[in-house]
């Protein structure tokens, strides 16, 4: 089976990017997970995280993005959601978190 | 001279004797010689009297059997070849058959040899007739069967092994489909156990519930229910754990438990989801977090209706169906998610429903379900919906979006739980007084 979501590692000036394209549910969040504990961060980085191309989103994959937040800040450093595509967006509103993680490019 | 003739002569004699033997040749190849041809045919030849008795046969069946020609010929009958059962067949169908078709073909019959061996025979029989027509003497083939019944017994030994296996997969079907219908029925004893067994009856309130599972094999996440409070008072909530399965419904669980001993302690909507949080927080702190969304909160009966007061904790807003006519979200902004953030933080938000207002509570299977059309249900396309469906007492709300629901068909890929609750309008209650 070809894997629904492909995650490509990268750098800007802040810290470590990570850009998520395809779905990121229950089948997929592992590879957040294992992608972002895999990503070495200092204190004071950002860790951003490119949504532009994530197309679904599921109660899996909003959680990923709760444990992502909650290492970064384990690391005294930040998370930053990027390019939240509107659906994914909406999710967030509803669930709160638009308050509690840092989005960036809306 | 005479040396050339002679030689001319002993040329001439030497190329007619290269002719006959090339003729010779010829002939043989071209089978001229009917006996040896009768004699070692690769099948066995066999003429008998009309009684059985063996009149003449070839070398090739004489070979296969053993026999010489002297312990046949005049002394022995075709069915004296044959196998007991052979004989029986012979006796009782080929015999009774040749004689009144004048042919038979391709009987399988089985010879026994002088060593006792038994030979497969395929068996062709002729009667010869005289002119007038009176049979005279039987003519039979015999082809040798050996290899066709190795293979049919090869045939008949796959074939019982496939059956064998069939079997075997028929009963480990069988056995898997018992214990899916045993897991089927252990799932749905628990999710029954997750929602309450039926709504109380509420002086003064309508309320409805739906449930629609999304696997008959997964137990969902989503729950709700509704309980009497001190004072005249009413609970209720309604939410939605992250994921599926045992642990989903083991988080249900604690949340539908904790939610109802919050509010018995303290009739506090938000109260009541903080401490839902700090159970989940406490009890889910490791590698596997969990979280619900809930919109948790309490009716209080008045004059004019039931003041509603209500907490959001992440969850779609609730949707209220106006005795008007027309439809409104209560949103609690700012309501995040139950037991995963270290500071959540809940809002209220208050109405009052009215005769022939509703009030939809709700989760995401709904709100996200795939619509035939293609993209997913949104809350817009819910407000519409409910828009033209106000006013609209609770069972009707209920009913309504239960024939939404089917229709999304397999689009409805969620758990997806609703409770309407309503006052009933101003004429239903006068009728119920009168």
């Amino acid at each position: 089976m070809t894997p629904e979501l492909t995650i490509n590692a990268g750098h800007n000036a802040t810290g470590p990017v990570l850009a998520l394209v395809g779905d990121l549910d229950h089948a997929t969040a592992p590879q957040l997970r294992t992608a972002v504990t895999d990503t070495a961060l200092t204190p004071g980085q950002i860790l951003t995280l490119d949504l532009s191309a994530v197309a679904f989103c599921d109660s899996s994959g909003i959680t990923a993005l709760i444990a992502a937040h909650r290492r970064a800040l384990a690391q005294e450093a930040d998370l930053v959601l990027a390019d939240v595509p509107a659906r994914v967006l909406r999710i967030l509103r509803i669930l709160g978190l638009d308050q509690v993680l840092r989005l960036a490019g809306q | 001279m005479c040396g050339t003739a002679d030689g001319e002569h002993e040329r001439e004699t030497g190329h007619d004797s290269v002719e006959e033997a090339e003729r010779a040749q010829f002939s043989a190849l071209l089978e001229d010689s009917a006996e040896d041809l009768y004699e070692h045919a690769p099948c066995g030849y066999l003429s008998t009297m009309l009684d059985g008795q063996i009149a003449k046969v070839n070398t090739t069946l004489l070979d296969w059997l053993g026999y010489t020609r002297d312990q046949l010929v005049g002394r022995r009958r075709f069915a004296d070849l044959l196998t007991v059962g052979g004989k029986l067949y012979h006796e009782t169908h080929f015999a009774p058959l040749l004689a009144m078709q004048g042919h038979l073909s391709g009987i399988a019959l089985e010879l026994r040899a002088a060593d006792g061996s038994r030979l497969p025979v395929l068996v062709t029989s002729t009667v010869k007739t005289g002119s007038d027509g009176q049979p005279l003497l039987i003519r039979t083939t015999l082809f040798d069967a050996r290899d066709r019944r190795a293979y049919e017994q090869e045939l008949l030994r796959a074939r019982k092994s496939a059956e064998q296996a069939q079997s075997q997969a028929e009963t480990a079907h069988q056995e898997a489909e018992t214990e899916r219908a045993r897991l089927q029925q252990v799932v749905a004893i628990l999710q029954k156990s997750l929602l309450p067994p039926q709504l109380p009856q509420v002086p003064g309130l309508d309320a409805a519930s739906y449930y629609h599972p999304a696997s008959v094999d997964e137990i969902g996440g989503d729950f709700y229910d509704l309980f009497a409070l001190a004072g005249g008072r009413w609970g209720f909530f309604l939410g939605d754990v992250c994921g599926k399965g045992p642990e989903a419904a083991s988080a249900t669980s604690l949340i539908r438990y904790t939610l109802r001993a919050a509010f018995l302690a303290d009739s506090d909507p938000v109260q009541a989801l903080a401490t839902v949080h700090a159970a989940l927080h406490e009890r889910y702190a490791g590698e596997d977090p969990r979280y619900c969304t809930a919109i948790a909160g309490t009716l209080t009966p008045r004059p004019d209706g039931i003041a509603v007061t209500l907490a959001g904790g992440g969850h779609p807003s609730a949707l209220l169906l106006r005795a008007d006519g027309t439809a409104e979200f209560l949103p609690t902004p700012g309501g995040t998610l139950v037991g995963i953030l270290p500071r959540p933080h809940f809002s209220t938000a208050h109405t009052l429903l009215g005769p022939g207002d509703t009030m939809l509570l709700y989760t995401d299977g709904l709100t996200e379900a795939r619509t035939q059309a293609g993209p997913r249900y949104s809350e817009e396309d819910l407000h519409t919906f409910a828009a033209a469906l106000a006013p609209a007492g609770a069972a009707a709300t209920i009913n309504a979006l239960q024939g939404l629901l089917e229709s999304f068909g397999a689009g409805l890929d969620d758990d997806t739980a609703l409770l309407a609750l309503g006052v009933p309008a101003a004429n239903t209650i006068e009728g119920a007084a009168g």
